[in-house]
């Protein structure tokens, strides 16, 4: 109540300002008459009195200074003057005003378009209610290389979900791919199959109909489907009475029930979900890592808390299952985080690029700043002088640069929408298919809160910077100075020290950005070990009502690869489980050799499992290392045959004796037969996350068939040429077989870093913008000085001075600022790509070349900056510049 | 100019309020009453009252209003308002309270 009397009566002070004055005026007149009637009582004459009068009171028009002090006004009041006075001095100068707008722009608005990437990708990858106490849950066995799978057994899902104290819920689900639709007309569709409580974990609920109920979690009464938005839309083509009715899935009929909202694509964008109803069998299975689990804290239970609970859990289910559960961990991450744990410290490292661009435009600001400073001195100095205290300059100075700094921010907000969507749309479609969150990529408060706050930041910023430079104002020696004034030594040490700044930072982001884009380039050659040009692989999974044994799945394969092979320019066809670059983790599996003492299932080794063809190996390209690769021969009826990795020989079989030994899939007890290793490969990356030399089983597809296969076909010329061709053999055989996943494996490694190649593209932008706004910082301050040295340098020419040692005086100028920088910046740089080679995948080292290449460049950028002022102010006739002022 | 005892800072605004708390008073009426109450002791530099009372009035501890004076002249009168009442009761108390302790520490010295 209070605060408002106040406000009020400040306003009214304010804007009736008039009329206060008056009364102001009014009320100490008024007291000076009283007391000059009270002396005139006394006996005082009325010139005595008068005189006493305005003695006793004092100074009228400094209590009347000080009544408006108190009154609250004088400071907005000057605030506004200030605002009103520095509009017109960037009205006067609009060239400095517009560039300066703009280079803030510039590096605000990089700052906002890189925000809003992080915003959405980091901070709101999903619309889920309390993001933050979503968990996702596996079993970790500690001893796999690499990156592993997180996967939990479906028993030990169901132990902790009855037994824990911390999770409100939890969820197990698994994607799959069903057959959509009857025979003849049968389309693949991802679908997801989820435990009832899926949603519920989620909170989310449905756009329409509803959602699983915990009955239908029982085999038998689970044929309900769950359709996503985009399916509704493209497949059913928004049919409103949609609810109700039935589709086919493998062959079964399910009745759809509802349909989830526009934004919701969890666990990958899918286009339905069914209830995940597993046999009592299934259930009970506690080998298999088979289930993905999705957890939400209860409230109150932090992340480490939980951790603390699983890992008494894992404990206990070691004591009560030691032959399957030994050496299980029961491990959890915030959703939040897996989803960019391997790009996370590529978006930081983003993130302080842009910041470091808009720190470059700053000290660029600051400089075009001192410099017209330079030419304020005299109006500053009579300021000072007529009284202005260094806060009052300080407000000048800061509502100055607060306005060009907020007209930045507000052209920086206006051209966000643009720019940030430009940045989603200009990114191929395909590049993105593995980025979630990416269409979610806009401007939205934060993002626009964000940009303010980093305008007055840099207001604030350059205006202190000003206030700090021009503190020391001699008035006295500053006014009787004749001239336009020039640049003390110590002011021209604050811009030398700029220049030093900006090449600093120009090289540590040149540097950078180099890595960034070298680990972009290696990652894309990171997948090692074959011959990805001139190969297209096409996904193909059989229906299971149709093609129900092995015998039919292998009599189909093996008719399409014959037709593949036969087509012309085709050289190699072939199948494998998982190519390289599918992004996807391939089926991991325990394995024994023969002959090793029985081990602890906790240290029975496991490696990743492929199926393929005889001819998969030519048709990648990956070489045979000892023994021989998989023949025709290799059918269901030869003798168990089995490929190994070059790295899982070389860990098992360390002598180089791996040919003949037998292995067998599963721990020492399992029922699986012996497989006699034929040969040994080369080792291939998977995914670019996995390490090159994981153990790898490959089993010929004769002695393993499985419905869903991608077939790679080698070519001789362009691979996408030969899909009407691959689609034709298909067709003829079964028409009701649809290919999905058609690419070249070329583009499928580029897509599957795409977000690595994006993030590098940015950081290249970022590149090329320092190394210009260093140039033109450099350029400037060198400019300058030469420009005021052009009396100097016109006195030396006319005494006879070379001309060629002038050159060399100013451009030793110029590489000594840019040295000093370069000595600062290297070994930052250096210890910048140490931390990068950590952090991010793909950059191993120090790279001494791109360190080299830059420091030359930078070098050169100086050299060029000082060079060009130098011979202007040589060109100019000694006469001339001795008449200059 | 005769220097009589210097007010303790932030004093002024405590004789001020209570001298308003009897009745509105215009500022000249406020020196005398100081003046006199004290006992010519204390001298309440007369120009230095204004910016005084056109702050708390900024505070809004106390109002003012155009009136007639006891000479037929317009002047200001100053009264407390409601939270002006409750500052000057907790002011008072403060100053009591410290004065107290003064005298304590200077008489058993």
């Amino acid at each position: 109540m209070r605060r408002l009397q106040s406000i009020s009566h400040r306003l009214r002070n304010l804007f009736h300002k008039d009329a206060v004055e008056r009364e102001t005026d009014q009320e100490l007149h008024f007291h000076v008459e009283r007391q000059i009637a009270e002396h005139a009582m006394a006996g005082m004459s009325p010139e005595e009195a008068r005189h006493a009068a305005l003695l006793e009171f004092g100074g009228v028009e400094q209590f009347k200074e000080e009544c408006r002090e108190a009154r609250g006004v004088k400071r907005i009041e000057s605030l506004l003057a200030d605002l009103r006075y520095g509009f017109c001095t960037l009205r006067r100068s609009p060239g400095f005003t517009i560039v300066s707008v703009l280079t803030l722009a510039l590096g605000i608005g990089a700052n906002s378009a890189i925000f809003s990437m992080v915003n959405a990708l980091l901070l709101h990858p999903y619309n889920f209610r309390n993001l933050d106490a979503l968990v996702r849950v596996w079993e970790d066995r500690g001893i796999d290389e690499g990156y592993d799978a997180r996967y939990i057994a479906p028993a030990d899902a169901e132990d902790l979900r009855s037994t824990n104290d911390v999770f409100e819920g939890l969820a197990t689900y698994t994607v799959q791919s069903f057959g959509l639709g009857t025979e003849g007309d049968l389309q693949p569709i991802l679908g997801c199959r989820v435990s009832a409580n899926f949603f519920d974990v989620l909170a989310s609920t449905p756009a329409a109909g509803r959602l699983v109920g915990a009955a239908e979690e029982q085999p038998g009464a689970d044929q309900v489907a769950i359709l996503s938005y985009g399916s509704w839309q493209g497949r059913f083509g928004g049919d409103s009475q949609l609810l109700g009715k039935t589709i086919s899935l493998n062959s079964r009929v399910y009745t759809i029930i509802g349909i989830m909202p526009k934004d919701f694509d969890y666990p990958v964008p899918v286009e339905l979900w069914v209830p995940l109803a597993l046999t009592p069998a299934e259930k009970g299975d506690r080998t298999q890592l088979s289930l993905s689990a999705l957890a939400r804290l209860k409230p109150g239970v932090s992340v480490s808390r939980a951790g603390t609970v699983l890992a008494g859990f894992s404990h206990r289910l070691e004591q009560q299952y030691p032959r399957t559960n030994a050496g299980r961990a029961t491990t959890l991450l915030q959703l939040r985080k897996e989803l960019y744990m391997f790009t996370l410290p590529l978006f930081l490292l983003l993130q302080a690029a842009a910041g470091c661009v808009l720190l470059l435009a700053c000290a660029n600001l600051a400089n075009l700043v001192f410099a017209r400073m330079i030419g304020r001195q005299r109006e500053i100095a009579l300021r000072a002088a007529l009284g202005a205290g260094r806060g009052r300059l300080g407000q000048l100075f800061l509502s100055e640069t607060l306005l060009y700094s907020s007209a930045a921010g507000v052209l920086a907000m206006a051209t966000s929408f643009a720019s940030v969507r430009a940045l989603r749309t200009s990114i191929p479609a395909g590049w993105t298919k593995w980025v979630p969150g990416w269409d979610g990529i806009r401007v939205d408060g934060n993002v626009l809160a964000f940009t303010m706050l980093a305008a007055l930041g840099v207001g604030l910023f350059l205006g202190l910077a000003t206030v700090l430079h021009t503190s020391r104002v001699e008035p006295n020696k500053t006014l009787k100075e004749t001239g336009t004034g020039t640049a003390t030594p110590a002011k021209r040490r604050v811009r030398s020290a700029l220049v030093v700044a900006q090449v600093m930072f120009a090289l540590i982001l040149l540097v950078c950005a180099g890595l960034a884009i070298q680990g972009f380039v290696r990652l894309a050659t990171v997948y090692q070990g074959f011959e990805p040009a001139s190969v297209l692989r096409i996904e193909i999974s059989l229906p299971e009502k149709l093609y129900s044994d092995n015998v039919k799945i292998t009599n189909f394969y093996q008719h399409l690869l014959r037709a593949a092979a036969s087509l012309s320019g085709v050289q190699h066809a072939s199948l494998v489980s998982n190519p390289p670059a599918s992004n996807v983790d391939s089926e991991t599996t325990f394995f024994t050799r023969e002959g090793q003492a029985a081990l602890k299932i906790s240290e029975v080794p496991s490696a990743d499992l492929q199926i393929a063809s005889s001819d998969f190996f030519d048709t990648l390209k990956i070489s045979l290392v000892a023994g021989r690769i998989f023949s025709d021969t290799d059918g269901a009826n030869a003798a168990p045959a089995a490929v190994i990795s070059r790295g899982m020989a070389s860990r098992f079989w360390p002598k180089g004796d791996a040919i003949g030994h037998r292995i067998k899939l599963g721990p020492q007890d399992s029922a699986e037969p012996w497989l006699t290793i034929v040969g040994v490969v080369g080792d291939v990356r998977q995914n670019w996350w996995n390490s090159l030399t994981r153990p790898v089983i490959y089993r010929p597809f004769g002695q393993s068939p499985e419905r869903s296969m991608t077939v790679l076909v080698r070519t001789t010329a362009n691979p996408t040429t030969y899909v009407s061709a691959v689609r034709d053999v298909v067709r003829q055989m079964d028409p009701g077989i649809a290919l999905r996943g058609i690419n070249t494996l070329e583009e499928e490694i580029a897509d599957s870093i795409a977000i690595v190649r994006i993030l590098g593209i940015l950081m290249g932008i970022f590149g090329l913008v320092a190394l210009a706004l260093s140039s033109i910082g450099v350029y400037g301050v060198l400019s300058e000085s030469v420009a005021q040295r052009t009396h100097e340098i016109g006195i030396r020419l006319a005494l006879g001075a070379d001309p060629r040692d002038l050159m060399k005086l100013i451009l030793g100028q110029a590489l000594k600022l840019t040295g000093i920088g370069l000595v600062i910046a290297l070994p930052c740089a250096v210890a910048i790509s140490r931390a990068m080679a950590h952090l991010i995948f793909g950059v191993v080292s120090v790279d001494f070349t791109i360190l080299g290449g830059f420091t030359a460049l930078l070098l050169l950028v100086a050299l060029g900056a000082g060079y060009f002022p130098a011979r202007r102010a040589m060109s100019v006739d000694p006469m001339v510049s001795l008449r200059y002022e | 100019m005769s220097k009589p005892t210097d007010l303790v800072q932030g004093t002024l605004d405590l004789l001020i309020l209570k001298t308003i708390a009897l009745e509105p008073m215009h500022g000249w009426a406020i020196a005398q009453r100081i003046r006199q109450v004290s006992k010519e002791v204390l001298q309440v530099n007369q120009g230095a009252l204004y910016p005084a009372l056109h702050r708390l009035e900024q505070q809004s501890w106390i109002t003012a209003e155009w009136g007639e004076s006891e000479n037929n002249r317009r002047a200001k009168y100053y009264s407390l308002t409601k939270s002006g009442k409750k500052y000057l009761q907790s002011e008072q108390a403060n100053w009591e309270r410290l004065s107290a302790a003064i005298g304590l520490v200077l008489n058993t010295a």
